[in-house]
């Protein structure tokens, strides 16, 4: 009994009763636990590895999926599991608590990324006579916009119904589809182009290749009759998409989806499900990616609207983009409205004012077209139109609509245009009259000027070809071509007005775009290089500093939208590091919030517990022997593995460094021996003051109260692995890198903390070793006075170099804290150490 | 970056290798890029193929594709770490999930990657396994 209790005691405090083994058994339960010890390191590596590139993702702006998100997150998830498995392990058994923390940690990363897709509720149709704004979870935006337009008194609206949310989402849980997709997507490379059209193109077809569920066909093709029935029976429709979640106020979605014309019974599955699977076409999905949506939140409805036979189409906004305050603008053409939204017709513009009696205050009517096919009077009826529908939104309409033979004028689509989306008015700025211009003319899509060659796309392929930054020059501004505006410098077009879509995507993006300028294509000449001037109108030759210098940076995309929230609590779930020192009592695996935390946890203790080894089994290969050396420093090494060279009689006390054979000790050694240290600083009686008071406030700084590993210094070595633990005054660092033929496995990283001075000392010097560092290529992050750089799978040779690097560091960076207020030791010590630093690695080449 | 010259396999080379995926394409590639570096390799396109494989011939580490058709790879992970527990199992996948994952390794896998990977990558963490593999078989036979 009283054993039993005795046990169970020192248990709870971590002492385990150790079985006698034989030196052989010793021998391979110590390779057991380096085994386990080098798991856990590349795991390390690998997690640390995916947190960086997460975190980098985030901080400098760059686009990024949710499978970026998924995929890394995985990784860190996994290779931490990893650790705790091994550290465990090595540890007989211990560290329980990591499980839990972990699986706590894991489940609410799983939470944020993986959100369960669940049925939409509601009916499969609507018709649209009884669709309002109350309805836009079920019908989408564009349907519930347009029915509720249709109940005001004096706006018509074709007949038709709307398919809803919960008839699409159900043909995709009953496909399986989320899944198929996000599995296309996992392999997608979104930089190339060609993969995303190819990708795209996979995910369409598997879309349209999909059963309807038999019900819903059946009621589908139903709701087609009675709208026959309403109407005369040759009508056909126009299936339009209607999506669901894209939040208009920050993102126009501007045509991005697929319009079916001209649709009758026998095609009306088919043309129900094309337009679904546009929310696949590579523009959409280049467009979500560019501005951080998830596809799955994008529900796709669609509206299937009788056909209105047009004689004159266009759009109106309510308030004039880039025109003159206190007027609207009337775009049109005849027939229908396709041409004008997507660029390829010449387009007519009245400027109309806002106010009643609505004046026409500018025709621009294209010159080819001199009968306009819109009169006066109905301009003035279009305008009070669209102040009818500015008001009951309660916000400046972008109104597109189409008149029929007998003059009825039918609202198609009412959408609010998003305030940071109209161009403010430019102010004409210089025009350069020199043989430079190129090109002057055409209109303004989004102001601000670019430079770059001229690359000229006209197809598919040339699409492909685009080329990073180049200026992009089409004939017509068609939606197509929007997957390239991410990457353009500047967008010029032969046609084209800023009511098209391709212009609205620009002015979202910040690209300078110059849209119905003649000639573009015949003058501008692919490889030469231009700057585009698109405030002003111009394009010239050659590349125009003073132009581009005028530019403010280009907004990210993503800010503020779903993806990026995701990955910032994401994030938060991942990378802060609470548990910063190991002495501390709080350093714990219950106390672990974040997976970097436990990351650092797991390292830690896997260490010790290599360190600790040969003393708690009384192995003498695993005893620390003393290096021979003639700094005047302690160095001790413990040998983990192959460290030592096979002749060296692991008896010994002592032991030559030349009897190392660990290749990432050797060079940390080289490091540290390349050029003599020069002593310390000398100090003036208020650096002295300092020291003195710090010590008597931290016993822990206190060289003489020893505690195992923190007295002395420590090489823990094996062939490919070091990890030096150094006290070396009042500072503590360390160096550990493993350095093998697989990339995999190869890092090297320091960390360092504390000081003798007071903070402002302490800080001033980590601040410069991270600038040293950060010079020579280690990412490093900055807490207080600790620094952690760190630099992962590089070649072998580059790897060597860091480490001395560092080895040249720690002995040469000893004491100056002492002397970091002064401004001039510090340009003193940067410019010595980074020219000493670069001469030691020129050597080596 | 890395080449294959400036790349030594070592215990890969000592074992035998079972790749089980359902993808003829990325099978084939695998393939060829796998023997050309002097791999053992053996071809499954299915979780019962593959069991029939490991009834039939001695295979130490496996390459496993998560979805196929029958029992998908961590079924199948389950299935061969219970006979033949000294075995490495490298989880493949093309849809990654932080839940998957964890399922994975707490179903004994080695290690747990993404498709698309880097065949030099892939065959890293296949010596890496090898090693271990091989280290599993010593153990057992002391």
């Amino acid at each position: 009994m009283i054993q039993r209790l005795w046990s169970g005691i020192k248990e709870a405090l971590g002492i385990y009763i150790l079985p006698t083994l034989s030196a052989e058994e010793l021998q391979r339960l110590f390779t057991t636990k380096y085994r386990c010890f080098r798991e856990l390191l590349t795991a390390n590596n690998n997690a640390l590895e995916a947190m960086a590139e997460l975190e980098t993702a985030l901080r400098d702006g760059r686009t990024f999926s949710m499978t970026f998100i998924r995929s890394k997150s995985t990784v860190v998830t996994v290779n931490i599991f990893k650790m705790i498995q091994n550290l465990r392990k090595m540890g007989d058994g211990r560290y329980l608590n990591l499980e839990k923390s972990f699986s706590r940690i894991q489940e609410q990363i799983d939470a944020v990324i993986d959100k369960e897709i669940i049925p939409v509720e509601g009916d499969w149709f609507i018709p649209i006579t009884r669709v309002n704004r109350s309805m836009v979870e079920q019908t989408g935006e564009k349907m519930a916009n347009l029915g509720e337009a249709g109940s005001l008194p004096g706006i018509n609206i074709p007949p038709g119904f709307a398919v809803t949310a919960s008839a699409s989402r159900l043909f995709y849980l009953e496909n399986n589809m989320y899944p198929a997709i996000n599995r296309i997507f996992q392999q997608t490379d979104a930089h190339d182009i060609e993969d995303m059209l190819r990708r795209s193109e996979e995910v369409q077809q598997l879309i349209i290749n999909s059963p309807l569920p038999a019900e819903l066909e059946r009621q589908l093709c139903y709701q087609f009759d009675q709208l026959l029935e309403m109407t005369d029976s040759d009508v056909k429709v126009a299936a339009r998409s209607s999506a669901l979640g894209e939040d208009l106020g920050r993102a126009s979605f501007a045509g991005l989806y697929h319009t079916e014309l001209f649709v009758d019974r026998d095609h009306l599955i088919q043309a129900y499900k094309t337009v679904l699977a546009s929310k696949y076409s590579t523009r959409a999905m280049t467009y979500r990616l560019a501005k951080g949506y998830r596809h799955e939140d994008i529900i796709m409805c669609v509206g299937c609207l009788a056909m209105i036979e047009a004689t004159v189409s266009g759009i109106c906004y309510s308030s004039s983009i880039g025109g003159r305050i206190g007027t609207l603008d009337v775009f049109f053409s005849p027939g229908s409205a396709k041409g004008i939204v997507d660029g390829t017709k010449k387009t007519n513009h009245y400027t109309v004012e806002r106010m009643a009696p609505h004046r026409i205050v500018d025709k621009a009517l294209d010159a080819d077209d001199a009968s306009a096919p819109l009169s006066d009077q109905q301009a003035v009826e279009l305008a009070k139109i669209s102040m009818k529908l500015e008001r009951h939104f309660g916000s400046p309409q972008d109104i597109e609509w189409s008149i029929d033979p007998t003059g009825t004028i039918y609202v198609l689509q009412s959408r609010p245009i998003s305030v940071h989306l109209l161009a403010t008015g430019a102010e004409e700025g210089v025009i350069f009259e020199d043989d430079r211009l190129l090109l002057h003319g055409g209109v303004t899509g989004c102001p601000g000027a670019g430079s770059g060659p001229v690359f000229i796309v006209r197809t598919n392929e040339d699409m492909v070809q685009f080329p990073k930054k180049a200026v992009l020059v089409v004939e017509h501004p068609l939606p197509e071509w929007a997957p390239l505006l991410k990457r353009a410098a500047a967008l010029v077009a032969e046609t084209g007005s800023e009511a098209g879509h391709l212009a609205t995507i620009s002015r979202e993006f910040g690209l300078p775009s110059l849209l119905s300028l003649d000639q573009a294509t015949h003058k501008l000449v692919n490889g030469e290089t231009v700057t585009v001037d698109a405030a002003n109108r111009a394009v010239y030759r050659g590349r125009i500093e003073e132009l581009l210098e005028q530019q403010g940076k280009r907004p990210n995309p993503m800010d503020g939208s779903p993806v990026q929230q995701t990955l910032t609590e994401v994030l938060k779930l991942i990378t802060p590091l609470n548990l910063t020192d190991p002495a501390s009592p709080y350093f714990r695996a219950a106390l672990c919030e974040t997976m970097h935390d436990l990351t650092r946890f797991c390292h830690e203790k896997s260490v010790i517990e290599m360190f600790d080894f040969g003393k708690r089994y009384h192995f003498a290969q695993g005893a620390a022997k003393r290096l021979v050396d003639n700094m005047p420093l302690e160095w001790w090494v413990i040998n983990l593995s192959d460290g030592f060279a096979p002749e060296f009689d692991p008896v010994n006390k002592f032991i030559n460094v030349t009897e190392v054979v660990s290749t990432p000790m050797i060079a940390i050694w080289q490091g540290m021996h390349a050029y003599p240290w020069e002593g310390p600083p000398s100090v003036s009686m208020r650096g002295m003051g300092a020291i003195f008071l710090q010590s008597t406030m931290n016993p822990g700084l206190d060289p003489a109260v020893a505690s195992n590993m923190n007295q002395k210094n420590y090489f823990l070595v094996s062939r490919n692995y070091c990890n030096l633990s150094v006290r070396l005054g009042y500072h503590y660092a360390m160096i550990e890198a493993f350095i093998s033929s697989l990339r995999t496995e190869r890092y090297v990283t320091f960390r360092f903390k504390g000081g003798a001075a007071d903070e402002s000392r302490r800080v001033g010097r980590i601040e410069l070793l991270a600038e040293i560092l950060a010079r020579f290529d280690f990412r490093v992050d900055l807490t207080g006075d600790a620094l952690n750089a760190r630099v992962e799978k590089r070649t072998q040779s580059f790897l060597f170099g860091r480490l001395k690097v560092l080895g040249y560091l720690i002995i040469h960076t000893r004491q100056i804290d002492m002397v970091m207020a002064d401004p001039q030791h510090r340009q003193r010590y940067r410019q010595k150490f980074i020219q000493e630093i670069e001469e030691m690695l020129s050597n080596d080449k | 970056m890395t080449n294959e010259r400036a790349f030594k396999l070592d215990a890969a080379l000592k074992i035998h290798l079972l790749l089980v995926d359902d993808e003829p394409d990325f099978k084939e590639i695998l393939l060829k890029r796998l023997t050309r570096m002097g791999i053992q390799l053996s071809l499954a396109d299915c979780c019962a193929a593959a069991l029939e494989t490991l009834e039939t011939q001695p295979v130490d580490v496996i390459i496993m594709d998560v979805s196929m058709p029958g029992l998908d790879g961590i079924q199948c992970l389950k299935k061969v770490k219970e006979r033949w527990p000294l075995v490495e199992v490298i989880i493949l996948t093309g849809h990654a999930s932080v839940k998957s994952g964890i399922e994975g390794m707490q179903g004994g896998a080695f290690d747990y990657c993404l498709k698309p990977i880097d065949v030099l990558e892939l065959l890293e963490k296949v010596e890496l396994a090898a090693q271990k593999a091989l280290l599993n078989k010593e153990n057992a036979k002391a």
